[in-house]
């Protein structure tokens, strides 16, 4: 994750000094607030890289420069097998959606199915 | 190569501990891009403000319950402050208090996580209850361009704490359901930390530029 790091606070020190340059220029605030966020948006991710760069304190393989493709072997993460929960969200997420159109009975009823819904992709694996 | 090979003291947080978690990864990847959702707030809002002119906002500024706002302020921010706490504990794999309620030394995971969806729940309860007031005096969501900004920006922030509420309660019963609490249930309870803290301090900033700014 160094060069992860790195690339990511270069990008928020190049907006940092945009944002200076602009709000010496321009002087007009929306653009000096946006510019502002995206120099936290890219300082963001670069410190949290930093941090776990710090934290896991070994070289990973990508960082090595005689690394090997074999050297990222092992355990990723936990991925879902196959979930229909996501359909299910995305079905009421469009209802929720549909009724700030066509009614707000319909959002009600997509809001709370929602949630149900978002509980039930979320709690999928651990269910007794 | 070396790297691979080595044997690290197991970290809570991350699994394999000599890489990183993906689900925190991934969480403060996509906290970015709600940042930029929020900057298009206030840029929204400081448009909007700039447009109007400085009459308008000082005639509805003053309207703004400063001393119930900064009480509110004041719970979410400790809201974070128990979070954090919730956070160590889970990183100690604890998710159960070790003795009574009223020990909060011995407090777990848990505990913690509860009480800060209680602070969360007043914060909400607290906003409702100033939207209602601000309404009886005349700002309403349509009403008016400060009206608009107003309820916009609060209330997207509104809906993001409602949704970390939601997400605390995905926690607690997650944790009640598993038998075992692992580095699966402290990666839960840390990602959803990250986000508590990110609405918190978009709070801040939004508090600071909406009543204070003004």
């Amino acid at each position: 994750m160094k060069f992860g790091w790195r690339l990511f606070v270069g990008i928020s020190l190049f907006y940092g000094i945009t944002t200076v340059i602009y709000a010496l220029w321009a002087k007009e605030v929306v653009g000096i607030v946006a510019l502002i966020l995206s120099t936290c948006l890219a300082a963001l991710i670069g410190f949290y890289f930093w941090f776990t760069d710090r934290r896991l304190g070994s070289t990973l393989p990508e960082d090595n420069l005689d690394g090997e493709i074999a050297d990222r072997a092992g355990e990723q993460g936990f991925f879902s097998p196959h979930s229909w929960w996501p359909f299910v969200v995305a079905l009421f997420a469009t209802i929720t959606g549909l009724g700030l159109i066509l009614g707000w009975w319909m959002t009600l009823i997509g809001v709370a199915a929602l949630m149900i819904s978002i509980m039930g992709w979320s709690m999928q694996y651990e269910r007794q | 190569m070396a790297a691979s090979t080595q044997t690290h003291e197991q970290d809570s947080f991350h699994a394999s501990s000599t890489r990183p978690n993906l689900v925190a990864v991934g969480t403060i990847v996509w906290l970015s891009s709600e940042l930029m959702f929020f900057a298009a707030l206030f840029a929204m809002y400081f448009t909007t403000r700039s447009v109007q002119g400085p009459e308008v906002w000082a005639e509805y500024t003053e309207r703004l319950a400063i001393p119930f706002s900064s009480l509110n302020t004041t719970i979410l921010v400790l809201s974070s402050v128990t979070c954090q706490f919730g956070v160590f504990a889970a990183e100690r794999y604890q998710p159960r208090r070790n003795g009574s309620l009223l020990k909060i030394s011995g407090w777990g995971m848990r505990e913690w996580f509860a009480l800060t969806f209680l602070m969360g729940a007043f914060f909400i309860a607290g906003q409702v209850y100033e939207y209602a007031h601000l309404v009886i005096e005349g700002i309403t969501l349509s009403g008016n361009a400060y009206g608009s900004v107003f309820y916009i920006t609060t209330g997207f922030h509104g809906l993001h704490v409602t949704g970390g509420l939601l997400a605390f309660l995905i926690v607690l019963i997650r944790t009640s359901y598993a038998r075992k609490f692992g580095h699966k249930q402290a990666t839960t309870a840390i990602v959803v930390s990250y986000y508590w803290h990110f609405v918190d301090v978009v709070w801040i900033a939004l508090f600071a530029s909406i009543y204070l700014v003004k």
